[in-house]
């Protein structure tokens, strides 16, 4: 580990600080950590850990052009909040070390976390509660969708052009006999897997989804809707993030809640707007701080960032309900979107018109909920709000087992 | 001046749509004549074409969706300079 504090070729506006903060894990995977070295309101340089041989130059060279191409083509627009929770926290909890020392969670990896009671009945429940703002909304109906998600699904809308940061493709060795044969002989005599493993994994069909709205569009690719309808699935979703803290705060594989709209664009529209409302008063009934805000998705890697990311802002496609965790810090627990006829034009869904469907959706990532949650009511169900633990009962607060 | 700034700002427009017939008073979004992402041309025409500086409160999407709106907008801010 060393230090290297990189001077920006161009100071960044204060504005544009989260822009630049979450590319930086993404120019190198030698960045180990990193602070903004803020100067008169302006970003001057950046300060990094650095793991690893790497040229110091090639570093400054990458966050050179990043800076250049998607940091600083961008608009600061000011932050626009819609909704703000009448509740506010006294104090916060840090829950994580307690559900680990009590065997309420377990770290299976970076970004990986398992969990019992009390969370596994907290996060059901908020799950039950979301499903529920779904199966009222006009002509809904749920699914269970399989894990993999065909690539030609994410290749049909450009989505590995727009974020290819996120992307996970699954992969096994290429059904050979020769391919297993040789495999086997070279895992047994070496005694690990060989260093070119890859060679031999020809297959890239699937991807892990980023999200659950994809399996929908491909649900209804080249058909004609009879009428405008609402689908809601949970599923498991994998977004590759780069660094992990460990927390439930932010997961490389974790659980989504999706709601997806597809008809005109005023119906995608009203039930957006149907299920904002219905997740400010979840958050009030959770006893919970929390604002739903503008915001914009993490377009990277391509020339078009900056105007992508412009337009969404600016035409209010998207806001994130964000809930604080800690005195200064916020995480996103939902996103409520529009997207136009984009999706129904690339995956060829029509409406009974026979033209193109607008498509919006919801999604509500089940752990970030219920961690916040737990930082703000603690992890004893003891503390909770009674309207939780009159449904789900006493779970067992996360106690020592020793 | 203030004519001649309207017809550069529609040429603009007409330049990168298919349409020839485009009323001012058009929402080009709402007609479907532009990709959202039109809108970050409009910002980078108006900045490099009237010297301006387009940021803040100015972005706005309404400022951005007619001939009109887009004229009023460079109009007001070449009232500021």
């Amino acid at each position: 580990m060393r230090a290297l504090r990189v001077a920006l070729p161009e100071p960044v506006p204060d504005g544009l600080a989260p822009e630049l903060a979450k590319r930086l894990f993404f120019v190198s995977s030698a960045i180990a950590e990193f602070d903004l070295v803020a100067e008169g309101g302006v970003i001057t340089a950046v300060d990094l850990v650095l793991s690893g041989e790497v040229a110091e130059s090639a570093i400054t060279a990458k966050i050179g052009k990043v800076v250049a191409a998607e940091v600083l083509t961008q608009r600061a627009l000011p932050p626009r909040q819609v909704w703000r929770s009448p509740v506010s926290v006294e104090s916060f909890t840090d829950p994580f070390p307690l559900l680990l020392a009590t065997d309420a969670a377990f770290v299976a990896g970076e970004g990986q976390v398992g969990f019992g009671e009390p969370v596994l009945s907290l996060v059901d429940y908020l799950d039950a509660r979301l499903r529920s703002i779904a199966l009222v909304l006009p002509r809904s109906r749920e699914f269970r969708y399989p894990t993999l998600l065909p690539t030609s699904v994410l290749d049909r809308f450009g989505y590995f052009g727009s974020f290819p940061q996120f992307a996970m493709f699954v992969t096994r060795l290429h059904s050979d006999i020769d391919v297993y044969t040789g495999f086997v002989d070279r895992y047994r005599t070496e005694g690990r897997l060989p260093d070119d493993l890859f060679d031999q994994c020809g297959d890239k069909d699937y991807c892990l989804p980023p999200t659950m709205c994809y399996h929908t569009y491909h649900q209804y690719t080249g058909r004609r809707l009879a009428e405008e309808m609402v689908v809601t699935a949970r599923g498991k979703s994998f977004r590759h993030e780069s660094r992990y803290h460990t927390s439930m705060e932010r997961l490389w594989d974790f659980t989504i809640r999706e709601i997806v709209f597809l008809g005109g664009e005023s119906f995608a529209t009203e039930c957006r707007d149907a299920v904002m409302a219905g997740a400010y008063a979840l958050l009030e009934e959770l006893g919970l701080a929390g604002h739903c805000e503008v915001a914009n998705d993490h377009f990277f890697g391509n020339a078009d960032t900056a105007g992508k990311i412009l337009s969404q802002r600016m035409m209010e496609l998207k806001f994130e309900l964000r809930v604080p965790v800690a005195a200064d810090r916020t995480i996103a627990v939902g996103s409520f979107n529009l997207h136009g006829h984009f999706f129904g034009e690339s995956f060829g869904i029509t409406g009974p018109d026979g033209a193109g469907v607008a498509s919006g959706c919801v999604g509500f990532g089940l752990e970030r909920l219920a961690y916040a949650f737990l930082c703000q009511h603690g992890t004893d169900p003891a503390g909770w709000p009674t309207s939780v633990t009159d449904r789900i009962g006493d779970p067992g607060a996360a106690r020592s087992h020793h | 001046m203030g004519a001649d700034n309207k017809a550069r700002i529609r040429e603009f427009v007409l330049d990168n749509i298919a349409e020839t017939e485009l009323a001012d008073s058009d929402d080009i979004f709402e007609r479907g004549l532009v990709r959202s992402m039109f809108v970050m041309q409009l910002v980078v025409f108006v900045e490099q074409e009237f010297g301006v500086q387009v940021t803040g409160d100015d972005l706005q999407f309404d400022h951005f969706r007619s001939v009109d709106r887009v004229d009023e907008l460079v109009a007001r801010k070449l009232a500021a300079v």
